[in-house]
């Protein structure tokens, strides 16, 4: 099943705005390298998840795959043919949203070609443009 | 070796003159510590870069400012693809400091080969040495990782007079059986099943 919270304060959320960079979450952290955000914008559950399937199938065994992401905003839809009115529609998926420098998806234990290729094959799936990034050095 | 950064003194300050200098190839610093006056400065990109691609702590100034300095702090933009600004503490080569460097892992796990998963937790290191005898990074083999091991911070062969500062029993290295990858897809008739709402249950019953 798609990622989503297990308990939420609140079914239905507001949409809200993207605004500024990434101040936090735009560094590569747990593993070697990571894929970096360019552009902001809504990550819906079934993306991040088909990212994951597409890098995990890559580096099966050998390297370790973090999801920096988490889809933590429920987007409603009111379905087709309806009349206006009768308030807000129901929540139809989840999405995470991204501002422009936040690290998606981040990868440990391989070569850094491996992780490009890897990388390569994942930032097909994303809405947004994506970027390569490398851990800072201390 | 201690890399060499050619300052120049910085007169005019604020933000659209380092967005100026910036423009320019340079970024602008602060060099401060020994209780001596703080100097605004300005380095150049390039050889700022070279010295942090080699993990060089210890830097010698030239040019207005003669003087030998810690790198303290590296301000990053929020892509982390350029340097603003840099701050730079003035320090002797006999003077200990504490710093952090990186650990980088070298050779091929025995474990990784018999199918297990490598996992580098700690990726740096709070060290105190001389200044003069900073490690740009410390090296560390990992030939007789075996499966199912976990190696720590104490595992860490640190250069003479290089005294560790973070915790010994931290993890620095695993390597871990692969954990088996979880099968996900949508509940069988797409229907997708909705999280738990807090307090919605005590509502209802308070109303009925």
């Amino acid at each position: 099943m798609a990622l989503m919270p297990k308990r939420v304060k609140h079914r239905k959320s507001q949409r809200g705005r993207i605004s500024g960079n990434a101040t936090r979450g735009n560094k590569v952290v747990f593993g070697d390298y990571g894929l970096q955000a360019l552009q902001g914008g809504w990550i819906k559950a079934q993306t991040i998840e088909a990212g994951r399937i597409a890098a995990q199938q890559y580096v099966r065994g050998e390297g370790r795959l973090y999801v920096r992401v988490f889809p933590h905003k429920s987007i409603t839809s009111t379905p087709l043919e309806t009349r206006m009115g009768k308030g807000k529609g129901e929540p139809e998926h989840w999405v995470a949203t991204v501002r422009p420098g936040t690290v998606l998806y981040e990868l440990g234990g391989v070569t850094e070609q491996q992780a490009r290729v890897c990388f390569a094959r994942l930032a097909h799936k994303m809405p947004i443009r994506v970027r390569f990034v490398r851990r800072r050095l201390a | 070796m201690a890399e060499v950064l050619q300052a120049n003194l910085r007169q005019d300050l604020g933000t659209a003159r380092s967005r100026q200098l910036r423009r320019g190839g340079r970024i602008p610093a602060i060099l401060y510590g020994h209780g001596e006056q703080n100097v605004c400065l300005s380095v150049p990109a390039d050889q700022l870069a070279a010295a942090l691609r080699h993990g060089s702590k210890l830097v010698q100034l030239q040019g207005d400012v003669v003087d030998s300095a810690l790198i303290k702090e590296v301000q990053w933009d929020v892509f982390g693809a350029e340097v603003l600004h840099l701050d730079l503490t003035r320090v002797s080569a006999s003077e200990r400091v504490e710093v952090t460097v990186g650990i980088e892992l070298r050779g091929a796990a025995p474990g990784v080969q018999a199918g297990g998963q490598l996992l580098h937790a700690a990726h740096e290191v709070r060290i105190r040495c001389k200044a003069a005898s900073i490690p740009e990074r410390i090296e560390f083999k990992i030939n007789d990782l075996q499966l199912g091991q976990t190696l720590t911070l104490a595992d860490l062969r640190l250069p003479d007079e290089v005294e560790l500062m973070d915790d010994p029993a931290a993890i620095l290295v695993q390597c871990v059986t692969p954990q088996a990858e979880l099968e996900e897809g949508l509940p069988a008739g797409g229907e997708v099943s909705e999280p738990e709402v807090i307090g919605r249950k005590a509502e209802q019953e308070d109303e009925g």
